[in-house]
């Protein structure tokens, strides 16, 4: 979204490097992200652009040997400070992951489990309301309001990831991190969640990785392209793919390498 | 070349057949063996469930059992039954001389007054008449009976006299000899006398020992899984404890009697030859298994849930209780059941804390002595009287059903409770 021409940068990483025990995997990497917009991550196997995502909700906080240094700020406020807590940053910032993981649980317990432990609803009624929405937003809604309290995992792979969306936004994040969202998935169900990634930027920034080129052009304003652990070159998605400034960039976009 | 591929490929073949041969091989001498086991304690035990019985008339001869007329209950119960107990067998034959008369006495059980008092007891209106009343044989005689005890020994070898085999023998032919099915085995606890000796003490030592161990070793043994699973750092201080609780699993379950013996009994100054210490002992000896149990079922559930709940912004806590734990009870809880099952089967640490004491007295709290099913069977198997030959496979059959169920009700528990996840 522009103000006045301007853009309303969301998140802004600073420098940002991250090891894996003695193994850098990132390299400086500084990137703006919009807010309002959809930002692809692209690059080969081990770019690190997954490594990156990560970072933004601090995830990498569960692997015992991962080091993260820089700056990442999130509406002007480090997250990496010490001062930030963990529980409240997920809160804001949600994430869907590669695989399809739902808790073996039902429909209805899945969606209702972020609201639940942020305490967003003070009754029934409005746990309702909110499983209800958040299940309409995922476009999910339709074909499941009938079996509300049957098991998540005995949906199919594309439902049981639109499922893992709307679980996500149930808590209303500002932000939503997409880790290879239709990796899993057959061209239909891909081609419903890119609709509905299109639908959820009006009221979201949304953070995509993605190893499909068309995907990238298809869904995203932005575009990233990592290589290597560095981030090789970042813009608007038409410039990347149409006229980008790097070699490397281009290399990978034809199809010449990775 | 062509022939040559095909001589390897036959090769290929005539290995795979072998091995499958040595495969079957191996699994039909396990199943002989298991075979010759059970059809040996079966074949030896059951007629432990069997118990013979002497039917003798008893003449209730009030002058004899020193009461006067309308006794009271009182009076009942005071009366002296053992000389019309001693009359009644002596009856059995008129000619009897003193000799035969004692041994006409050691027939029936040390019990049998107590038997002809409750006859008594139950109908006081017998006063003055003649019954016949079932008293129990002496194992002896009950072997003889179950034909496991072999007649053509010379007599001073035997522990029955020909006297007593001719006076049993014409019983029998009187249709004075019967064989019910064995409640005392059941409701009796030990005695020194073979066929008076039952299970229920072990067996209810058995069951409060196990009950002690699960409260004291489930929840220690979880929380310690837990905390080591999903909270501690790994560093080297927390895999020394790994590996150290590996090596207490492998530790000679003696030891942890020993570990009973010189802290329990010698320092806390526990109660000797009780389930609460012996249950104590067998939960040391438990918890290293539940413990890799548990950790293993909780290295089981997938890092994709963990990760979905932290995404969702749940505390490390609430991730834990709310989906870890949750998905992984079921393997919890039959690695419980089987390590109470293993407790169950220990006989060396119950032996060195006492629990291998003469107990004849049924324990109606985990503090009263007790002893247990393996424990018993050892003590049975120790004695010398033919009569608990049969005990020692019949108490070898109840705690075989005993581990079975407990192996059945694991099963049940990780089918019905395991969730499939994506």
């Amino acid at each position: 979204m522009r103000k006045n021409g301007v853009k309303m940068i969301k998140i802004k990483a600073k420098d940002v490097d991250v090891f894996y025990g003695k193994k850098q995997a990132l390299f400086n990497i500084s990137l703006d992200i919009e807010e309002n917009q959809v930002t692809a991550l692209i690059g080969p196997s081990g770019c690190g652009k997954s490594t990156f995502l990560r970072c933004l909700n601090r995830m990498n906080d569960v692997i015992d040997i991962c080091n993260v240094k820089g700056e990442i700020l999130i509406n002007d406020f480090n997250i990496n400070d010490k001062s930030c807590d963990v529980v409240r940053l997920r809160e804001k910032i949600g994430m869907v992951f590669q695989k399809p993981n739902p808790f073996p649980k039902t429909l209805y317990e899945n969606v209702s489990y972020g609201p639940t432990i942020h305490g967003m609803a003070q009754s029934k009624q409005e746990m309702d309301e909110i499983v209800e929405t958040s299940l309409k937003k995922a476009a999910l809604w339709e074909e499941v309001k009938d079996r509300l309290h049957e098991p998540g995992t005995g949906l199919s792979g594309g439902q049981q990831q639109r499922l893992c969306i709307a679980r996500a936004i149930s808590v209303r994040p500002e932000v939503i991190l997409m880790d290879e969202p239709c990796s899993a998935l057959d061209p239909i169900a891909t081609a419903q969640i890119e609709e509905l990634i299109d639908e959820l930027k009006k009221e979201h920034t949304i953070i995509i990785v993605t190893h499909s080129m068309a995907q990238a052009a298809r869904v995203s304003q932005n575009t990233g392209f990592f290589h290597l652990g560095q981030l090789i070159e970042h813009g608007s998605t038409d410039k990347i793919f149409k006229n980008p400034d790097n070699k490397k960039t281009q290399d990978y976009i034809t199809g010449r390498f990775g | 070349m062509n022939k040559n591929k095909e001589q390897l490929l036959n090769k290929r073949y005539k290995a795979e057949q072998r091995f499958r041969l040595y495969g079957l091989s191996a699994i039909f001498m396990a199943l002989l063996f298991l075979t010759i086991f059970i059809f040996k304690i079966f074949s030896t035990g059951y007629s432990a469930f069997q118990k013979t019985w002497l039917i003798v008339p008893v003449t209730f001869d009030a002058e004899l059992m020193m009461l006067d007329q309308n006794p009271s209950k009182e009076d009942l119960q005071d009366a002296d039954y053992y000389d019309i107990a001693l009359k009644s067998m002596a009856d059995l034959d008129p000619n009897a001389n003193e000799d035969q008369e004692n041994e006409l006495k050691r027939m029936v059980s040390y019990f049998f007054e107590k038997e002809i008092k409750n006859e008594l007891l139950n109908d006081p209106y017998l006063i003055g008449k003649t019954k016949e009343v079932y008293l129990t044989a002496s194992d002896d005689l009950d072997q003889v009976f179950k034909g496991n005890y072999p007649r053509d020994l010379p007599e001073d070898q035997r522990r029955v006299s020909d006297y007593q085999l001719k006076i049993f023998d014409q019983l029998v032919a009187n249709g004075k000899v019967e064989s019910k099915f064995n409640i005392s085995f059941f409701t009796n606890a030990d005695s020194r006398e073979a066929e008076l000796a039952g299970i229920a003490s072990s067996f209810m030592g058995s069951i409060f020992s196990i009950l002690v161990c699960l409260m004291i070793a489930f929840p220690v043994a979880v929380l310690a899984a837990i905390y080591l699973e999903e909270f501690a750092p790994k560093n080297r201080f927390t895999d020394f404890i790994e590996v150290n609780i590996n090596n207490l699993a492998a530790v000679p379950s003696i030891v942890f009697g020993l570990l009973g013996l010189g802290v329990l009994l010698a320092i806390f100054q526990l109660p000797r030859s009780t389930p609460l210490v012996g249950g104590i002992t067998l939960s040391l000896m438990t918890l290293p298994t539940i413990i890799i149990a548990a950790r293993a079922s909780l290295k089981a559930v997938p890092p994709s849930i963990r990760e979905a709940a932290l995404a969702m912004g749940a505390s490390r806590m609430q991730t834990t209780m709310h989906h870890t734990v949750p998905l992984s009870m079921p393997g919890t809880l039959s690695g419980t059941i089987i390590g109470l099952a293993q407790a169950l089967g220990e006989t060396a640490p119950l032996i060195l804390i006492g629990m291998v004491a003469f107990v004849n007295t049924i324990p109606g709290s985990p503090m009263d002595p007790a002893a247990s099913l393996p424990v018993q069977i050892y003590i049975w198997a120790e004695s010398a009287e033919r009569g608990f030959v049969e005990k020692v496979s019949a108490c070898i059959m109840v705690l075989l059903g005993f581990l079975i169920m407990m192996n059945l009700f694991a099963q049940i528990i990780r089918h019905k409770f395991e969730k499939k996840w994506s």
